[in-house]
């Protein structure tokens, strides 16, 4: 951009938006070093006390925090859900995780085909793919929940892999034919001319050239099922296997919850988020702005 | 491009067969089990035709629920399409810290629902929230305000909540749409028109509309089938307050175990959804079929 800007008018806009986008997320890590007592009092400045990481040490070890045992009256407001969110965080990875590498397997070699083919029945096969994201969720709860309680896969990871696998997987079709798209074609017309088949070609030269646009991609499958709540909280099981959407959900309603646990588990929940903001950022946007979307 | 003489099942299969199994199966599931009386408990399944739609459409939140959703949907889509176009639109701008901000902006994508309603109850408690805090320091009010208590101003607190939580994915959208305008129509633009408003009406916009559709077809959906942070938020009161059609199918099939009633509800959703991306197509013509058609 080469035209001028008003650089205080720049300013102001670029703070309006900080302060909306980021400014919950910052007053949940000031309300969590901040004891509930000074937190919850007006006439108290709100670093009075200073900050302490006593919330943090409870949900790590379970240690409580000594403001909570001197004040007799006030001991309610904490609970144990809490010490479930650093289990959970891995629960969530270990969902995340499956349901990326599901999508990449079974997702890369179709985008791969709309990307570079033509073929009968293609443009229903992927209108249908674009199309499918629009049906609302709430609406497939429901008969999701049923025919999984039919083969037994309520309540077990695997059942939550399975819908955020299918749940991401357009999205995952959509951004690697993108991706496959903008490869040179003179590669694919070199490795036909050297009878690579078909597969040769996509495993040998689509696949290890777009492997960081793959692995990006990968991220945001990953983002999608790690944040995902409704099917994580339908058909997640007991404490040891739940979700982090249904933990900090449950959490976030629990009256015994005092304002500073619940916000260090926002917080310790936020963290590994907050790296992924900076890895899809790096990777998959500025990968798709950097190039023609349109192909 | 090559082409293929037959549809490529092996390639395309496992990708349509999981998305087929979240989308036509639960669809098609869903209107057969409202025509049935599905009750968890009872084995035998009885077809009684109309009758979960008639009970569901004369209960007395239907009428509630139903207005609540719409008015969510018209205040929410529009507010985050046009601040997603002005935010992505600023963002072009090159300034000290704009990679952060672009970062950053992205931050409320990754959060759980449930996270998100969380730090948005912290903005707008009434005697604790950072906003009444706000705006009694600059003398604005008075006394602190209800947001989230209040019937009148409940769901426009949710749905600030939701606008916020829906931003990163429109201003990421907006941006690759920008980013795919030829540059040569831009600076073309600079040199005939002087005024910064006439070029984005008529040398931006028009390379825009496609993608503002998708956007505002996209977030009516999202904002009509919203559920969690409602629910998270203000569990659908004050009263009927910010009670939506999406949370009633939820409220019937999982609190009230009768399967018929709430499949009924989700029917009415796809329903009224189907008729949204109609209205909304129809309302604001594009080129979007077309346009998927040629990539």
């Amino acid at each position: 951009m080469k035209r001028r800007h008003n650089p205080i008018l720049t300013f102001l806009f670029a703070g309006l938006i900080l302060l909306f986008t980021g400014g919950p997320v910052v007053l949940s890590l000031i309300g969590s070093v901040v004891p509930d007592r000074i937190l919850l009092n007006s006439d108290a400045g709100l670093f009075d006390e200073g900050i302490n990481f006593e919330t943090y040490r409870y949900v790590f070890t379970g240690e409580l925090p000594s403001g909570y045992l001197t004040e007799g009256a006030n001991r309610a407001m904490i609970s144990d859900a809490a010490r479930q969110v650093p289990r959970s965080l891995w629960n969530s990875t270990v969902v995340a995780f499956a349901a990326m590498v599901l999508n990449l397997l079974l997702g890369a070699p179709a985008a791969f085909l709309f990307a570079r083919y033509a073929f009968p029945g293609k443009k229903i096969s992927f209108l249908f793919l674009i199309l499918s994201p629009l049906v609302p969720t709430v609406a497939l709860v429901t008969p999701i929940y049923m025919s999984l309680q039919a083969v037994g896969l309520v309540g077990t990871q695997l059942g939550i892999i399975l819908v955020h696998t299918a749940k991401a997987l357009p999205f995952t079709v959509l951004i690697l034919s993108v991706f496959f798209r903008k490869m040179p074609a003179e590669l694919f017309e070199a490795a036909m001319l050297d009878h690579c088949s078909r597969f040769q070609a996509f495993t040998r030269i689509a696949v290890p050239l777009a492997l960081p646009s793959i692995g990006a991609t990968g991220l945001f499958a990953f983002m999608l099922s790690y944040s995902e709540y409704m099917f994580s909280m339908v058909l997640s099981g007991d404490a040891e296997t739940r979700p982090v959407s249904v933990v900090m959900a449950a959490l976030a309603r629990n009256t015994d919850v005092s304002w500073s646990l619940l916000n260090t588990g926002i917080f310790i929940a936020i963290v590994p988020t907050l790296l992924l903001v900076a890895l899809i950022w790096r990777f998959v946007v500025e990968d798709l702005l950097g190039g023609s979307v349109k192909g | 491009m090559w082409s293929i003489n037959r549809f490529p099942i092996a390639w395309l299969l496992p990708a349509l067969l999981p998305v087929a199994f979240i989308t036509i199966y639960p669809i098609a599931h869903a209107l057969w089990t409202s025509l049935h009386q599905v009750m968890i408990l009872f084995p035998v399944e009885p077809f009684v035709g109309l009758d979960n739609y008639k009970r569901v459409l004369t209960s007395d939140y239907f009428i509630d629920a139903l207005r609540n959703s719409l008015l969510f949907t018209v205040i929410a889509a529009p507010s985050v399409v046009i601040l997603g176009v002005a935010i992505a639109l600023f963002l072009q701008r090159r300034f000290f810290g704009s990679q952060i901000i672009r970062s950053i902006v992205l931050l409320p994508w990754v959060l759980p629902g449930a996270i998100s309603a969380v730090l948005w109850v912290w903005v707008f408690h009434p005697s604790f929230g950072v906003l009444n805090g706000l705006l009694m320091n600059l003398g604005l009010i008075d006394e602190s305000i209800p947001w989230l208590t209040s019937p009148k101003l409940a769901l426009y607190a949710v749905a600030v909540a939701h606008v916020w939580t829906q931003i990163p994915f429109a201003v990421v959208l907006v941006m690759a749409a920008l980013a795919s305008i030829n540059s040569e129509v831009l600076e073309a633009g600079e040199i005939d028109c002087r005024s910064p408003y006439k070029r984005f009406r008529h040398i931006v916009f028009p390379e825009l509309k496609a993608m503002v559709v998708v956007l505002l077809v996209y977030n009516a959906l999202t904002a009509f089938t919203s559920y969690d942070l409602v629910y998270a938020m203000t569990g659908g009161g004050p009263g009927t307050a910010t009670t939506l059609l999406s949370f009633q199918i939820w409220r019937e099939s999982f609190s009230m175990y009768d399967f018929g009633a709430g499949s009924a509800v989700a029917f009415i959703v796809v329903l009224i959804s189907a008729a949204l991306i109609i209205a909304i197509t129809r309302a604001l013509p594009s080129d979007l079929f077309a346009k998927e058609e040629a990539s």
